[in-house]
């Protein structure tokens, strides 16, 4: 199968000025001291075309300075990188037109002007003919639903409906790859499956590779059959999904809110824990492997008087320390 | 022909932009009027106490010489320097440099594209208004003025774009700008005739006004004066070396700048 992204040793060091107090204001001024920060450290995978791979790590892990001088913005201090038969590095403009880039933290649109603008403007950025443009829009409108606010201006939009807007943005010219930088970053629970199902459904229909970052969890459970995990610029695990869940013991969180108050505690049953017990709180970890989400809030129900339920995922953090844990008792699992 | 497409969509967006929130728009006009109008009034006054002529000058030319200036300065070239910085700081180049676009030319056509009908506008009505105040000069009527003058607003596009261009390229290295922003702004006001136009200039700041880019990026306040239909070839051969020079230098930077690209974020 063909590769969409190929990076071989990939290390990329930020170096910045550091003030030192000992020395007078000129030094400072024209010789001062360096930091270097190591981003990226000598990382190396591909991703065959078609495929929906997950790069998850916490914050300050190197996922969006991969993602950077996966497009060519940001230069690698050393290693290699082909994207789609181009060197980012060397082919900024060529790569643009086979690529779409989504950065969940800032906005590609127009903001003073209405979506239809921003949509016609990168029409035209990436050589579409006019006829292209307005097919292509009316397809993106059907998909993402973005008739009842194509006409408004984009600042006036919901963040939700922003981020569907920037990802149909990204897909006017049929990228044959998409990068997507916390992409659902400040959804709610509604618009991050709309915005999952959506890449889905262009991921099968239109064979778009999808490279993905994201520190939710969800995202990588619901939309990417592989997942790479980086932290502190080294990537520590590829693998496929699946496996991912299986191996780290993907768990659930269940908050509970009591009608009334816990008054005793009883023994849960195989694949349910207690994390922690007050009487006007109490949570949960499910063992997703031994007992379904479904399943374990009925037996919660059946042992208690709830009010309130709340299920949310491992965070990232969580994720990374069992990976950890883990590596240290089984070297060799990889 | 793609590049003239996109050229022509970024033009048109910023105008519809501008259109949209019409506010910039007027607060132009009105800077411009009062600005030049209170230099005007006075100027007037002084020309009177002096005879009417200073220097061999008169007050229409000073009008006309300070309107053109004053015009140019409506088109808001400057601003792409702290656009730049902007970018910068927000982090929000990496958007533009992961499109098939030059950031560069982008910025540019954008900047012209906000500009061009707030210029055309305070140029359309001071025109008007000088015409039917204080009259045409002689110079204007000779059949070389309007080639000359449109040749030197293109030299003073492009040098103004280069000079503040190279202004906005430093935030790749220094983040805040604004001083070196300021310094450079206040010696092309200067050296432009926003203050005292040009033809009362003294002989040595009348030399740096010619041969320094930041005087030559504003040749549009010479055209003015008598004295143009025959020093214009000079002019505009001066604003053409500092463009080529300035040119060169803008790519190099931008050559480095990309490579020092650092945004928050991983």
């Amino acid at each position: 199968m063909p590769k969409s992204i190929e990076i071989s040793h990939l290390t990329k060091k930020f170096t910045f000025p550091v003030k030192n107090e000992q020395v007078g204001w000129v030094k400072n001024l024209f010789a001062p001291e360096k930091r270097e920060v190591v981003a990226v450290s000598d990382i190396s995978f591909s991703v065959a075309a078609g495929e929906r791979v997950a790069f998850i790590g916490p914050n300050g892990a190197g996922k969006s300075t991969t993602i950077k001088m996966l497009t060519g913005i940001l230069f690698p201090t050393s290693g290699t990188m082909n994207v789609l038969g181009f060197d980012p590095t060397k082919d900024r403009k060529k790569l643009a037109y086979q690529i779409g880039t989504v950065f969940g933290q800032r906005s590609q649109l127009l903001p003073n002007l209405p979506l239809t603008d921003s949509l016609e403007f990168f029409g035209v950025m990436y050589d579409l003919t006019n006829a292209q443009i307005k097919k292509r829009v009316a397809e993106l409108t059907k998909l993402f639903s973005l008739g009842e606010f194509i006409d408004q201006p984009v600042r006036k939009l919901s963040l939700g409906q922003r981020m569907r807007a920037e990802v149909a943005a990204s897909l006017i010219h049929k990228p044959k790859l998409i990068l997507l930088d916390e992409p659902t970053i400040g959804l709610d629970v509604v618009a991050k499956k709309a915005l999952r199902d959506l890449l889905l459904t262009i991921n099968k229909e239109e064979k778009t590779t999808i490279f993905l970052t994201s520190h939710d969890v969800g995202d990588i459970e619901s939309l990417c059959e592989r997942t790479i995990i980086i932290n502190r610029g080294t990537v520590i695990k590829d693998l496929p999904t699946a496996d991912l869940a299986k191996s780290f013991a993907f768990e659930k969180y269940i908050d509970l809110i009591p009608t009334d108050k816990f008054a005793s505690f009883v023994e849960l049953p195989a694949g349910l824990r207690y994390l922690s017990k007050e009487p006007n709180k109490l949570t949960i970890a499910v063992d997703v492997n031994k007992l379904s989400t479904k399943e374990a809030i009925k037996t919660m129900l059946d042992l208690y008087d709830i009010e309130d339920i709340d299920v949310y995922n491992a965070d990232m953090e969580t994720v990374i320390r069992y990976i950890y844990e883990r590596t240290a008792a089984r070297p060799d699992n990889n | 022909m793609s590049e003239l497409r996109l050229v022509r969509t970024t033009t048109k967006l910023r105008i519809k932009e501008l259109l949209h929130y019409p506010s910039r728009f007027f607060t132009d006009i009105v800077i411009f009027a009062t600005r030049c109008g209170i230099l005007l009034v006075l100027y007037s006054f002084v020309f009177k106490l002096r005879g009417g002529m200073i220097g061999g000058t008169t007050f229409q030319a000073v009008a006309w010489s300070m309107f053109f200036y004053f015009a140019f300065m409506t088109f808001r070239l400057r601003d792409i320097s702290r656009e730049m910085m902007v970018d910068v700081q927000t982090g929000q180049i990496e958007i533009l440099m992961s499109k098939p676009i030059s950031y560069l030319s982008y910025k540019a056509w954008g900047r012209i594209g906000a500009g061009i009908i707030p210029m055309l506008t305070v140029g359309i009505l001071g025109a008007t208004a000088l015409t039917l105040t204080v009259g045409v000069p002689p110079l204007m009527h000779s059949a070389a003025f309007l080639p000359t003058l449109a040749l030197v607003f293109a030299g003073s596009c492009l040098l103004t774009i280069a000079v503040y261009t190279i202004v906005g390229l430093l935030s790749f290295w220094i983040e805040d700008i604004n001083p070196i922003f300021w310094m450079v702004d206040k010696a092309v006001m200067m050296l432009g005739g926003s203050y005292l136009p040009v033809a009362l200039f003294p002989a040595l700041m009348y030399k740096i006004a010619v041969y320094s880019p930041f005087g030559a990026s504003q040749f549009l306040s010479h055209t003015a004066y008598a004295k143009w239909l025959n020093e214009w070839p000079i002019l505009v051969g001066i604003q053409a070396v500092w463009i080529a020079l300035l040119g060169i230098a803008v790519l190099v930077m931008y050559k480095y700048a990309r490579q020092t690209v650092s945004i928050n974020g991983g």
